[in-house]
C-alpha cells in the first residue's frame, strides 16, 4: 500500500509537466499579443519591447516555458500582465473560494443523492422511482447557471430569505484567514453568527451546481442497491430472519461509500471547471470569475494558473479517491 | 425631470465631525461607520500618474490630493492642498499657497518640491491624464518658490488650466524616491499608496473588492463621519441595484434606465438622475473606407432612427451637436440632422453607392449593453436605405488599438466621453483635434480649420469670444458630420437615504468622495 | 458471382435488422425515450421552419420596436418583448436553429478529429499509441470549459469560433472510445485477411474498420449531443460567443439577468428553452444507447 501510494505519486511528476507545457503551448498558439494590451493603446514600440524584455516574452519559446516550469516549483506561477499580481497570491485568495463552493455542492449531493437512490432501489418501479429517475435525469439537463437565476428569482429576489451574491456581507469582517474556507475559518474563531452567514451565502450557488453528482450519485445509488437486493445472500439472510433494515443497512452502507467515491474522483475536476457558469451568477469571488476576467483582457498567465491548478486539484483527487478505494475493498489489488 | 438629490448642510456634518473628534473618539471608534459602494469597475492599478477609469478616480482622490478640488452643482473649483492661488494678468503663471497644515499620511509635510516631483513625474510618463496638460506645462514649469509657494509658467495659454488640476495628483516624493526601482517607482506605486488623502487602503481583493479606512488625524478638517468605505465590485447592474434595495450598499454606480424605473418609491432608496457632461456618439471612419464620402456620411446621419435611440434606453436627451447642453458656448437651437429618409436618400444618390447595397461594419464593447442596443438602432436604421450593418463586440484594449490607424479602423466607433472638467474645451480638443488622431477619442477626424478654432478656445480667456469661437467650431463639425451625435446620458445613482452629505457635482460624479460623507 | 458470396451479406443483413428491430422493441418500451424522441422532433421541426413563420421575423434579423418595450406575455406577444421591443417568442424560435446546428457542429467536427487521433493510436499502437493517448489523457485533465473560453475569446465573436473553440476540448472522449474498438477489431478476422491481402494501413483502417466502430460513435455523438448545446448556451452565458443579432439562447439569458425579476420573461423563456433541448437530446441519448449499443446497458 505504502509502495504502491509512493509510486503513483512518483507517476506524478511526469503528468505534471507534461500538463505545464500543454497548458503552456495552447497559451502560446492563440492569437492575442497580452504584452501589447499591457502597454496601453499610447505605448510606443519602444515601450512595447522594453515591457517584453521585463516580462521576458522576447526570449525563445524553450527558454520561457524552462522558466516558467522552475518558477512553478518554487510558488512563482508568473504574474498578470494587467494588474502585475503573481498569480499564486491571487489564487490563494480564490482558490479556496471556488473549493469550498465544491465541496458544499458534493456534501450536498451526497446526502440527498445517497438517500433518493435507496428510497428508488426499494420501491423500484414503483412511482417514487419513478419520480426520482425522471427527476435525476432532468437534473442532469438542467443549465446550472438557469437554476442558479431561478433560484435567486425566488429565494433572494421574491422571498428574501437568503443573499443575492457574494460570500459574506461587504461591511462586515470575515473570520481571520487560516484556511480560507470561511464556514472553516468561522468555527476556528468559534464565531457561530459569522458560520451561520457564511452557509446562507453558500445555500444557493451549492444547490445549483449539486445537480449533476446528485443525478449520478442516486443513479449509481440505486443500481448498487437493487443488485445487493437481488443476490443470493441477502435472500438467504432475509430468509434466516435477519430484519429487512439490518440488511439494507449492511450491505448498502458499503455501495453507498464506493458510489460516493466514484462520483468525487468524476465530478470534482468536473465542478471546478463548471463553477465558472455558478460564480457568475451568484458574484462568487473563486477562480472561475478570476479566470473569466483574465479570459475576457486576454491575459494568459492567470489563465494558465487556473488550468494548472484545476488539473493539479483534479489528478490528486482522483488518487486519493483510488487509495479510498483500496482501503474500502481490499479485493482491489495494487500492481 | 426629476431632481430628488439630498443635500444636507455641511455645517451640520462638520460639527459631527468636530464632536467625534474631542473626547468621544474611544466610543466612535466601536461604532464601524463603513460606506459601501457598488461599482462595476476594478481598479487596475494604484499610480496617480498611470490609472484612468473613473474606478481609479475615485480611488485617487480618496487616498491622494490635489491642489485645488472641484464640488457643487454648478462646479465651483475649491481649495484643497493650496489654500490659495493668484493667476497673472495673461493667464501664463499660476502662484499657489500650500496649506501649511497639509501632510503626508506618514506625517511629513506636502511641500512644493512634492509638487513639482509630481508633476515632472506626471509629464515624464506621459501616461494617465498627462494628456490634459499636455503642450500646457512641460518639466520646466513647475517652480518651488518656498517650502509652501509653488509657481506654475504655463506654455500656452490654457483657460481651464484650474478645471484640470483636481485630476493631478500629488505624491510623497521621499516615498516614491525610496522605493523608485528602475522604473520610476511604477512597480511601488502600482500597488501602494504615497498619499496625503484622509483615507487609506485597508484590504485589496482586485475583481472584488477594496476596503479603506480612514487615517487616524487627517489633516484636513470637518468631513463626515466615516470610518472606512468599501468599493465592491458588483458586475450586474440589477444586483448593484438589489444590493441598494436591500441595504447591502450605500451607492450603486452603474445603473441602467430600467433599473431606476424599478427603484422608483422604493423604501430608504434615494435616486439621483441629474445631467452631467458625458456624451456618447458614434464615430465614422472619415478617412478610409466607404465613410471617407461626406454624402454617405450625411444619408446615414439623416437615416439615423434618433427617437429609436432615445426611446432604447430612458434617461438621456438627444445631443445637439458634438458639445453638451450647459456647457459654455453650446448652441441648442443648432441645426443638426434628424431622422428623416428623404433627405438621406438624396444624400445617398449622390454619393459613391447612391442604391445602398454595402456592408458596413460597427465595434463596440463586448459586455456594454447599452452600445450593444444603439448598434442595433443602427442597424435597423441602415436597412431602411438598404446598406447592411456587421456588429462586431470586441473587447476594449482591441478597439483601443484598433483606433491607431485609419485602416484598422472600424467603420462606426461608439464613444463615450466623460467631461474631467467642465469646459467646452475638453470636449472639443479630446474629441475633435486631429492631434488626438490614433487616439481612442478622436481615431480619426481632422480639419484644419476645426484645429484651428480648436486652438484660438483653448487660449481665448474672454468669454464672450469664447463663447463666439465655440459656437463657430460647432457649426462647422456639423457640417462636416463626422459623428452621429447621440446621446447625453444624465447621470444614474442610487443611494440609501442614510447616506448625508452628498452633493451632486457633474464632473466625475461616479468617482465618489468618501470624506464629507456620514452614515446615520 | 457464385450463391455463397451473396448470402454473406444478406445474412449479415438480417442479423443486423433483428438487431434493429429488438432494439426498437426496448426504445418503444420505455416511455422516457419516446418523450425525448417527441421533444428533439419537436425541436428540429420547429428549426427547420421556425424562422419561415414566426410573427416577428424583422425582429430575428436585429430590427427593433423601441415603442414596444418590456410588453409582459400576451396573446400579442407570447413571451413578451424584451429591452428594444423585440418580440422573445420570434427570437427563441430563431435560436433553435442556431443552438442545434452549434450543438450538431461540435459533435460532429469532435466525433472525426477524435476518431482520427483514436483510429491512429489503436491500429498503430506501440509508441504512437502510447503518445496519443498521453496526450489525450492531458486534455482530459484540464477544464473543458475554460479552454473552451480562452480559445473562443482569442478567436473573437462568431458561431463558428465558438464551434471550433468547443470542439477542440470535446474530442479526447471520442478518441478514448474509438481507440478501444479499432483495437478490438484489429486482431478480427476480416482484418486480418484484408492485411495478408496486402491492403494498406489506411485501406484497412477507412475501409475495414471504421464502419465497424461506426455505431457506438453514433451513440456517443447523440449522447453528447444536448451536452454540446448546453455548452453552446453556457459561453453564449458568459459573453463569450456570438455576434449580434443573433439571438443565441445562452445570450439571449444572459442579457436578461440584468433585467430580473421584474422583466422576467425574458430570461425564463430562452432558459426554458435550453434546458427543453438539453433534456430531450438526453432522454433520446439514453434510448439510442440501448438500441444501438445493447452491451452498454446496465
Amino acid at each position: 500500500m505504502l509502495i504502491y501510494t509512493v509510486r503513483r505519486l512518483l507517476l506524478l511528476i511526469p503528468v505534471l509537466v507534461g500538463l505545464s507545457l500543454l497548458v503552456f503551448t495552447i497559451s502560446h498558439l492563440l492569437p492575442g499579443d497580452p504584452v501589447k494590451l499591457a502597454a496601453g493603446p499610447q505605448a510606443t514600440q519602444a515601450e512595447i519591447q522594453s515591457l517584453a524584455r521585463e516580462l521576458g516574452t522576447d526570449r525563445p519559446l524553450p527558454a520561457q516555458y524552462w522558466s516558467y516550469a522552475t518558477g512553478l516549483v518554487k510558488g512563482d506561477w508568473g504574474q498578470s500582465v494587467l494588474t502585475r499580481r503573481p498569480v499564486w497570491d491571487d489564487l490563494k485568495i480564490y482558490l479556496p473560494a471556488t473549493l469550498e463552493l465544491v465541496i458544499a455542492a458534493m456534501v450536498l449531493a451526497v446526502a440527498i443523492g445517497l438517500p433518493a437512490g435507496l428510497v428508488s432501489a426499494v420501491y423500484a418501479n414503483r412511482w417514487p422511482d419513478y419520480l426520482s429517475r425522471t427527476l435525476s435525469l432532468a437534473a442532469i439537463s438542467m443549465p446550472r447557471f438557469f437554476l442558479g437565476l431561478l433560484l435567486q428569482l425566488a429565494f433572494a429576489m421574491w422571498l428574501l430569505w437568503l443573499p443575492l451574491g457574494g460570500r459574506f456581507p461587504i461591511i462586515d469582517e470575515p473570520p481571520p484567514f487560516v484556511t480560507g474556507f470561511l464556514t472553516i475559518d468561522a468555527l476556528v474563531a468559534g464565531d457561530l453568527g459569522a458560520f451561520a452567514t457564511a452557509l446562507k451565502h453558500l445555500a444557493l450557488p451549492a444547490a445549483a451546481m449539486c445537480l449533476s453528482p446528485l443525478a449520478t450519485i442516486t443513479r449509481m445509488m440505486r443500481a448498487s442497491t437493487l443488485e445487493v437486493l437481488q443476490q443470493d445472500y441477502v435472500l438467504t439472510e432475509r430468509a434466516l430472519g435477519l430484519s429487512q433494515r439490518l440488511i439494507l443497512f449492511k450491505y448498502v452502507f458499503k455501495n453507498a461509500l464506493s458510489a460516493t467515491l466514484t462520483v468525487i474522483g468524476l465530478y470534482v475536476g468536473w465542478l471546478l471547471g463548471g463553477t465558472v457558469l455558478v460564480e457568475t451568477v451568484f458574484d462568487w469571488p473563486g477562480i472561475g470569475l478570476y479566470a473569466t476576467k483574465a479570459i475576457v483582457t486576454q491575459d494568459f498567465m492567470p489563465v494558465m494558473g487556473v488550468t494548472l491548478a484545476i488539473g493539479v486539484v483534479f489528478i490528486l483527487s482522483n488518487l486519493v479517491v483510488d487509495l479510498a478505494y483500496g482501503l474500502l475493498n481490499p479485493r482491489v489489488r495494487y500492481e | 425631470m426629476k431632481r430628488r438629490t439630498v443635500l444636507h448642510a455641511m455645517g451640520a456634518l462638520a460639527a459631527v465631525g468636530a464632536l467625534s473628534g474631542a473626547g468621544l473618539a474611544p466610543a466612535m471608534a466601536q461604532a464601524r461607520k463603513v460606506l459601501v459602494i457598488a461599482s462595476n469597475q476594478d481598479v487596475p492599478n494604484f499610480d496617480p500618474h498611470i490609472a484612468t477609469g473613473y474606478s481609479a478616480s475615485a480611488f485617487l482622490r480618496n487616498v491622494y490630493d490635489s491642489l485645488v478640488r472641484v464640488e457643487g452643482n454648478p462646479v465651483k473649483v475649491v481649495p484643497s492642498l493650496a489654500e490659495s492661488w493668484t493667476v497673472s494678468p495673461d493667464g501664463m503663471e499660476y502662484t499657489f499657497k500650500l496649506s501649511p497644515a497639509a501632510k503626508f499620511t506618514d506625517g511629513s509635510p506636502v511641500t512644493s518640491a512634492d509638487v513639482k516631483y509630481s508633476f515632472d513625474r506626471l509629464i515624464r510618463l506621459a501616461k494617465g491624464n498627462a494628456w490634459m496638460v499636455a503642450g500646457i506645462i512641460d518639466t520646466n514649469s513647475v517652480i518651488p518658490v518656498d517650502a509652501t509657494t509653488v509657481k506654475v509658467k504655463l506654455v500656452k495659454p490654457f483657460a481651464a488650466f484650474l478645471q484640470v488640476l483636481p485630476w493631478l495628483w500629488v505624491v510623497n516624493a521621499k516615498e516614491v524616491e525610496a522605493n523608485k526601482g528602475s522604473d520610476d517607482g511604477q512597480t511601488y506605486l502600482r500597488s501602494n499608496v504615497a498619499g496625503s488623502g484622509a483615507f487609506r487602503i485597508k484590504r485589496a481583493e482586485p475583481g472584488n473588492l477594496y476596503e479603506f479606512e480612514k487615517v487616524a488625524n487627517p489633516w484636513k478638517t470637518g468631513g463626515g463621519n466615516l470610518t472606512g468605505a468599501i468599493w465592491r465590485i458588483i458586475r450586474e447592474t440589477s444586483n448593484q441595484r438589489l444590493a441598494v434595495q436591500r441595504g447591502e450598499a450605500h451607492f450603486a454606480l452603474d445603473l441602467t434606465a430600467e433599473d431606476m424605473d424599478a427603484l422608483k418609491d422604493k423604501p430608504g432608496v434615494v435616486s439621483v438622475v441629474e445631467p452631467e457632461f458625458r456624451t456618447f456618439s458614434i464615430k465614422m471612419n472619415t478617412e478610409y473606407g466607404p465613410l471617407a464620402d461626406i454624402n454617405l456620411r450625411k444619408a446615414i446621419s439623416y437615416a439615423f432612427d434618433y427617437k429609436s435611440m432615445e426611446e432604447s434606453a430612458g434617461y438621456q436627451q438627444l445631443m445637439v451637436g458634438p458639445l453638451p447642453h450647459g456647457i459654455l458656448g453650446h448652441d441648442p437651437n443648432l441645426p443638426v440632422p434628424r431622422t428623416d429618409l428623404a433627405k438621406a436618400k438624396e444624400y445617398l444618390a449622390k454619393s459613391k453607392s447612391p442604391n445602398g447595397g454595402i456592408k458596413l461594419t460597427m465595434v463596440h464593447v463586448s459586455g456594454l449593453e447599452q452600445q450593444r442596443r444603439f448598434a442595433l438602432v443602427l442597424l435597423d436604421s441602415l436597412k431602411k436605405i438598404n446598406i447592411d450593418l456587421d456588429i462586431k463586440p470586441m473587447v476594449w484594449p482591441d478597439m483601443v488599438a484598433s483606433t491607431a490607424s485609419p485602416d484598422k479602423m472600424a467603420d462606426f466607433f461608439p464613444v463615450y466621453q466623460t467631461a474631467n472638467y467642465g469646459d467646452p474645451d475638453n470636449i472639443a480638443f479630446a474629441a475633435y483635434h486631429s492631434s488626438r488622431n490614433g487616439n481612442w477619442q478622436n481615431p480619426v477626424y481632422k480639419s484644419a480649420k476645426v484645429d484651428d478654432l480648436i486652438m484660438q478656445g483653448r487660449a481665448e480667456t474672454d468669454e464672450t469670444k469664447r463663447k463666439a469661437i465655440y459656437l463657430e467650431f460647432q457649426k462647422q463639425v456639423v457640417d462636416d458630420a463626422p459623428d452621429i451625435f447621440g446621446v447625453l446620458e444624465k447621470r444614474k445613482l442610487a443611494i440609501r437615504s442614510d447616506v448625508s452629505g452628498f452633493v451632486f457635482t457633474p464632473v466625475a460624479s461616479n468617482a465618489i468622495e468618501f470624506f464629507p460623507l456620514s452614515l446615520k | 458471382m457464385s450463391a455463397a458470396v451473396e448470402t454473406g451479406p444478406r445474412n449479415a443483413l438480417s442479423s443486423r435488422w433483428q438487431n434493429w428491430r429488438r432494439g426498437a422493441y426496448r426504445f418503444r418500451q420505455s416511455t422516457l425515450s419516446i418523450v425525448g424522441l417527441v421533444i428533439v422532433a419537436l425541436l428540429i421541426a420547429v428549426a427547420l421552419v421556425g424562422p419561415y413563420v414566426v410573427p416577428h421575423p424583422e425582429h430575428v434579423a436585429g430590427g427593433v420596436s423601441t415603442a414596444m418595450r418590456f410588453r409582459p406575455p400576451s396573446a400579442q406577444f407570447w413571451f413578451g418583448t424584451n429591452e428594444l421591443g423585440q418580440d422573445v417568442f420570434s427570437l427563441v424560435v430563431a435560436g433553435s436553429r442556431i443552438s442545434l446546428l452549434a450543438g450538431l457542429a461540435v459533435v460532429v467536427i469532435a466525433a472525426i478529429f477524435g476518431t482520427l487521433i483514436g483510429a491512429v493510436a489503436g491500429y498503430f499502437g506501440r509508441w504512437v499509441d502510447e503518445a496519443l493517448m498521453r496526450f489525450t489523457d492531458l486534455m482530459l485533465t484540464l477544464p473543458s470549459l475554460i479552454l473552451a473560453m480562452a480559445i473562443a475569446a482569442a478567436l473573437g465573436p462568431g458561431i463558428g469560433n465558438m464551434v471550433f473553440a468547443i470542439a477542440m476540448s470535446w474530442w479526447p472522449g471520442f478518441a478514448r472510445l474509438v481507440r478501444g474498438e479499432v483495437m478490438a477489431k484489429k486482431e478480427e478476422v476480416f482484418v486480418q485477411a484484408a492485411r495478408a491481402l496486402g491492403a494498406g494501413a489506411p485501406r484497412i483502417l477507412m475501409r475495414h474498420i471504421l464502419p465497424n466502430v461506426i455505431s457506438p460513435i453514433i451513440v456517443k455523438m447523440s449522447l453528447d449531443m444536448g451536452f454540446a448545446i448546453l455548452t453552446v448556451a453556457s459561453l453564449g452565458f458568459v459573453g463569450i460567443g456570438v455576434k449580434p443579432p443573433t439571438p443565441e439562447w445562452g445570450s439571449l439569458l444572459s442579457l436578461a439577468r440584468g433585467y430580473m425579476p421584474d422583466y422576467w420573461w425574458t430570461a425564463i423563456f430562452p432558459g426554458m428553452a435550453i434546458f427543453l433541448a438539453v433534456f430531450g437530446f438526453n432522454l433520446l441519448g439514453d434510448g439510442l444507447r440501448d438500441v444501438l449499443d445493447p452491451k452498454a446497458r446496465r
